[in-house]
């Protein structure tokens, strides 16, 4: 039999690093959009309000999301800024269910995280953005066309299954939509003057993720029973 | 990625090597340099709070805001001590943190998932038992344990970073040891 040396032995023997069974990344930087440093140091940047506008974006997405669900917004072990709360548990979270089965998003340039080693966002070269880009500005916009296209193909099924909601559901997303996109753009503004922040890319990102997700959550919830898995 | 693509991502993989040039980029705001860090110091401290909270969705938590701390703290983060040990620091007292907060919300937490599986080539008791025999353990027995069995810690730095007394900590580790040897079936040395 085994001793209490021994059990001194395999406490030893534990690896200390246990990698996390899912990506915190994203969870981490709305975290630190919601919660910035008290003495920035980017002080030419004004790029707070831009986070301020990102923070706001995901909280609407999650609303959206969860009125879309009829599920309340977050359990009671959710807390801080970076808990799997709020728009972490949503749809802008790695884990949504909507972009974790969507090809498209898996294989999105968007910083899929799962895949990610060093950077879950890379600025891409100017390449058209997206459809709904209504901007100038092309700095660290996706550019693979499997994920355009599949991004086209999904907003154009949101756009019809947007019609077919009742007014008030309809005007509620269409008004989170409108901040999220209301946000993307600000931020595209800000990159187009700062094309060499990561911050921006990242956020960028996350705006990016949040109308994505947002299509999804809207295409997924409105899927004919039948169609259901 | 941006700037970090000219950091010293060498410094990221040697263990023994304290990255200052990325630490250094990311306390002026650079959020890939940031990224960087959170790679690899993530599975240590993801590590930590899943020992120190036995819970999978709460060490995931746990882990997200002590990065979001840490951002926030990075310019004040002084090198008195290695990078590593003033994230563990960071994740302990949120952590504890969290516990307090929980404990007023009565909150009943899942039993420990996630825990590595990893083989044992002695061919004694399963890691696995052993982690789940650690997570059953009552808080302040598993706290102490955690740090100074498995973390390295002295009795000195757990005390200080759990806030009881070094004599607290020295009986909550023989208390830990105890349990522990009763629920594997290990006999006195």
């Amino acid at each position: 039999m085994k001793t209490r040396v021994s059990l001194d032995e395999e406490l030893a023997k534990l690896s200390r690093d246990v990698p996390p069974p899912r990506e915190l990344w994203p969870g981490v930087v709305r975290g630190i959009v919601r919660t910035p440093r008290s003495a920035p140091r980017l002080s030419s940047v004004p790029w707070m309000a831009y986070a301020a506008s990102a923070a706001g974006l995901c909280l609407a997405a999650a609303l959206a999301w969860v009125m879309v669900q009829g599920r309340p917004p977050m359990t009671a072990s959710g807390s801080g800024a970076a808990s799997g709360s709020g728009a972490a548990s949503g749809p802008g979270a790695a884990s949504a269910p909507g972009v974790a089965a969507n090809p498209a998003a898996q294989g999105s340039p968007l910083g899929s995280p799962q895949g990610s080693a060093q950077g879950s966002w890379q600025g891409s070269p100017p390449a058209g953005g997206d459809s709904s880009a209504g901007s100038a500005a092309n700095l660290g916009e996706p550019s693979d066309p499997r994920y355009l296209a599949a991004r086209a193909e999904l907003e154009r099924t949101f756009n019809q299954r947007l019609g077919e909601l009742d007014p008030a559901t309809r005007a509620k997303i269409e008004a989170d939509l409108a901040s999220i996109r209301k946000a993307r753009d600000d931020i595209r503004k800000a990159l187009a003057s700062q094309p060499d922040s990561p911050v921006l890319e990242q956020l960028l990102a996350s705006a990016l993720h949040d109308e994505f997700d947002l299509y999804d959550a809207v295409v997924r919830t409105t899927q004919p029973t039948t169609a259901r898995i | 990625m941006g700037s970090v693509q000219h950091l010293h991502l060498v410094d990221l993989i040697d263990e023994n090597v304290e990255p200052t040039a990325v630490i250094a980029a990311a306390a002026q705001g650079d959020l890939a340099a940031f990224e960087a860090l959170y790679r690899r110091f993530a599975p240590r401290l993801y590590g930590l709070c899943l020992r120190l909270t036995g819970q999978r969705e709460a060490a995931e938590d746990c882990v997200q805001e002590s990065f979001v701390a840490a951002w926030r703290g990075l310019g004040r983060f002084e090198k008195r001590s290695r990078f590593a040990t003033w994230l563990q620091r960071i994740a302990i007292r949120t952590v504890i943190a969290r516990r307090r907060g929980l404990r007023n919300a009565h909150e009943v937490g899942e039993p420990a998932t996630g825990l590595p599986d990893r083989p044992d080539p002695a061919g004694g008791a399963p890691p696995l038992d052993l982690e789940r025999a650690i997570a059953a353990l009552p808080e302040g027995a598993r706290d102490v344990l955690v740090l100074v069995g498995i973390y390295g810690y002295s009795h000195a730095e757990a005390a200080n970073v759990l806030g009881v007394a070094e004599g607290t900590c020295k009986a909550q580790l023989h208390r830990a040891r105890g349990l522990l040897s009763a629920a594997l079936g290990l006999e006195e040395s």
